[in-house]
């Protein structure tokens, strides 16, 4: 009978625990969404945080390492202090450096009770034995004594902002794209070394030959992005200015689509501030007013682009996107409008049985000519820029792609 | 919308010239087909690049031919250049009747692999061009139906008889000659 009582007595505490543990791992869940550690650590069509991601680098290619609980192959040995130290200090519990493609230069800023929380949905996750493959870099870079010594240097540099002025959507905002979401690690220009440069942080870097374009504010509102449509664009990969492609996609992907309403606007605030610039409007620039260049351009978008992207560029739902006020035409440097004409983008689902269909690449049936004419009849018609485009900047573009990583 | 602009259109159809003809800067070139040519053997299914019963065939100088899909291509585009349509591949007479299919046609009329036929010309389009490739490499047995699934799989036949198409295809490969064995 006293057992009995006993036992009854200590099952509310019990299921209290549970629970405890339950939004725990929930909280992780949320957070390892935010954090993306999919991206690197689910391979496609593999095992959740089984690894095996290929990520390139200018080094070399690195691989998203086995972050299940497997004890040998895994995490499972790992303790919350070790999960937390290599998280924010990229040193696993034997010493062993982690290359900095594992952004802990932006997770130095999480903060620990949100390691924790992502620690307890790692370790609730099914145990994979499977070795992720080994990286292989070329020297100087793999020498792992070199990555200590670049943490010297610049693990500590980012701190987080104390301001108190912003709003809390802000500042919210400021810890999800800083810490958790590592926009910068991406947006943010790279040194010789591979370190972020971050007296220019967040204005845009370089990324497997496409560019990530500058997230500061200015930047942002002067290619027309206003808070509400860019949090639309993280939530569903698409809004008025276009839809995510190349690197952008896998984020949007494995992260940005499950985060909250109130999470993706605080990101927005955050970047676009709490004042934001106004998004600039662009009208399209009638025929008559572009250079020889773009009127011959003009043509060839007629014969390759309209069919999808319409005469007037108004686009196609869940085919093409429109031309008229898309983001990418408005980038001063015209890489990413060059490299999507030459290689085309693969087809894609988005949240909610939307999609976007195959575009092809024209590397094959458009000269350097033609292609600089086109690039400058969409850049001067609906981007607001300059047809400055020359034929020996798309040839620079094919050379480089002929020569360009696996 | 713009004025309706043209501009002359000059390039070989089946091996005939054609033009220069005026035609609107922005028409697409199945319309130039169907509507100036009076080909209308190109079909229009989807109208934007999916479907493939639009293909024709695009030949280069270097003696290699590509499909295009000419619902989302402009006519000009073509200007200059030299193409097939499904109406080229027979052999006709001197009125201008057919009088023997091709080989490829032949193949897939024997496999009963034309359903409602919409997307017909485009596969045998399709299997001309891939045809054409192995006359210039043949393929090893090995690889010969991820070849054809490569070549054929991103046209949709709504009747879904994919089986018969690929039978078709294959046979015709094979009945060429232009599987390496071993």
């Amino acid at each position: 009978m006293r057992r009995l009582l006993i036992g009854i007595l200590l099952v509310p505490g019990l299921t209290t625990q549970a629970a405890d543990d339950d939004s725990l791992i929930e909280r992780g869940r949320y957070l390892a969404r935010t954090a993306d550690c999919a991206a690197c650590h689910t391979a496609e069509g593999g095992a959740p945080f089984a690894g095996g991601v290929p990520i390139a680098s200018p080094f070399g290619t690195i691989y998203g390492t086995n972050i299940t609980p497997d004890p040998d192959y895994g995490i499972g040995e790992y303790s919350a202090d070790d999960f937390y130290h290599a998280l924010t200090e990229g040193e696993t519990p034997s010493g062993r450096q982690l290359y900095p493609a594992m952004p802990y230069t932006s997770y130095h800023l999480m903060r620990r009770e949100d390691a924790d929380a992502i620690y307890a949905f790692l370790m609730s996750r099914e145990p994979i034995a499977r070795a992720a493959p080994e990286t292989d870099l070329s020297f100087p870079y793999n020498q792992r004594w070199g990555v200590a010594f670049w943490n010297l240097i610049y693990a500590d540099a980012l701190e987080p902002d104390a301001s108190s002025s912003q709003s809390s959507a802000w500042q919210r905002g400021q810890y999800l794209v800083e810490a958790m979401g590592h926009c910068g690690e991406c947006h943010t220009p790279r040194s010789w070394t591979g370190a972020m440069d971050l007296d220019r942080h967040l204005e845009g870097g370089s990324l497997a030959g496409y560019r990530a374009p500058s997230l500061e504010a200015e930047a942002l509102a002067d290619r027309g992005w206003n808070r509400d449509d860019l949090a639309h664009f993280l939530k569903h990969g698409m809004s008025p200015q276009g839809s995510v492609f190349n690197e952008m996609f896998p984020v949007m992907h494995h992260s940005t689509q499950y985060l909250t309403d109130e999470d993706l606007s605080a990101m927005a605030t955050y970047l676009l501030g709490d004042t934001p610039p106004e998004a600039r409007r662009i009208e399209p620039r009638p025929l008559e007013a572009l250079s020889d260049s773009a009127r011959r351009g003009r043509q060839s978008y007629l014969d390759t682009c309209a069919g999808c992207h319409g005469g007037d560029g108004q686009g196609k739902p869940q085919v093409a996107v429109a031309m008229s006020g898309n983001t990418t035409l408005r980038l001063e440097d015209p890489t990413n409008l060059l490299r999507v004409m030459l290689d085309g983008i693969e087809a894609r689902d988005f949240p909610g049985f939307a999609r976007m269909q195959e575009m092809p690449g024209f590397a094959a049936h458009l000269s350097d000519d033609e292609l600089a004419d086109l690039g400058n009849y969409l850049r001067e018609t609906w981007g607001g820029r300059p047809g400055d485009i020359a034929p020996g900047d798309v040839a620079n573009l094919r050379e480089h792609n002929a020569h360009a990583a696996p | 919308m713009a004025e309706l602009s043209t501009r002359p259109l000059r390039l070989t159809i089946n091996g005939q010239a054609v033009g220069p003809v005026e035609v609107p800067d922005d028409l697409m070139m199945i319309d130039f087909l169907h509507e100036y040519q009076g080909l209308t053997g190109s079909r229009l299914g989807c109208g934007q690049g999916i479907c493939r019963a639009c293909v024709v065939i695009l030949d280069h100088d270097d003696g290699t031919s590509e499909e295009m899909r000419i619902c989302i291509t402009g006519a000009h585009f073509f200007n200059g250049k030299r193409i097939r349509t499904i109406e080229g591949h027979a052999e006709r007479g001197d009125d201008g009747d057919i009088v023997a299919l091709n080989p490829i046609q032949r193949k897939f009329v024997d496999h009963f692999a034309f359903q409602c036929s919409y997307c017909a010309p485009g596969f045998v389009n399709a299997a001309t061009v891939l045809v054409e490739r192995l006359e210039r490499e043949p393929v090893a047995r090995a690889d010969l139906e991820a070849t054809i699934d490569r070549a054929l799989g991103h046209h949709i036949c709504r009747c879904t008889g994919y089986v018969r198409y690929y039978q078709a295809a294959k046979s015709a490969i094979e009945e060429l000659g232009l599987v390496k064995e071993g």
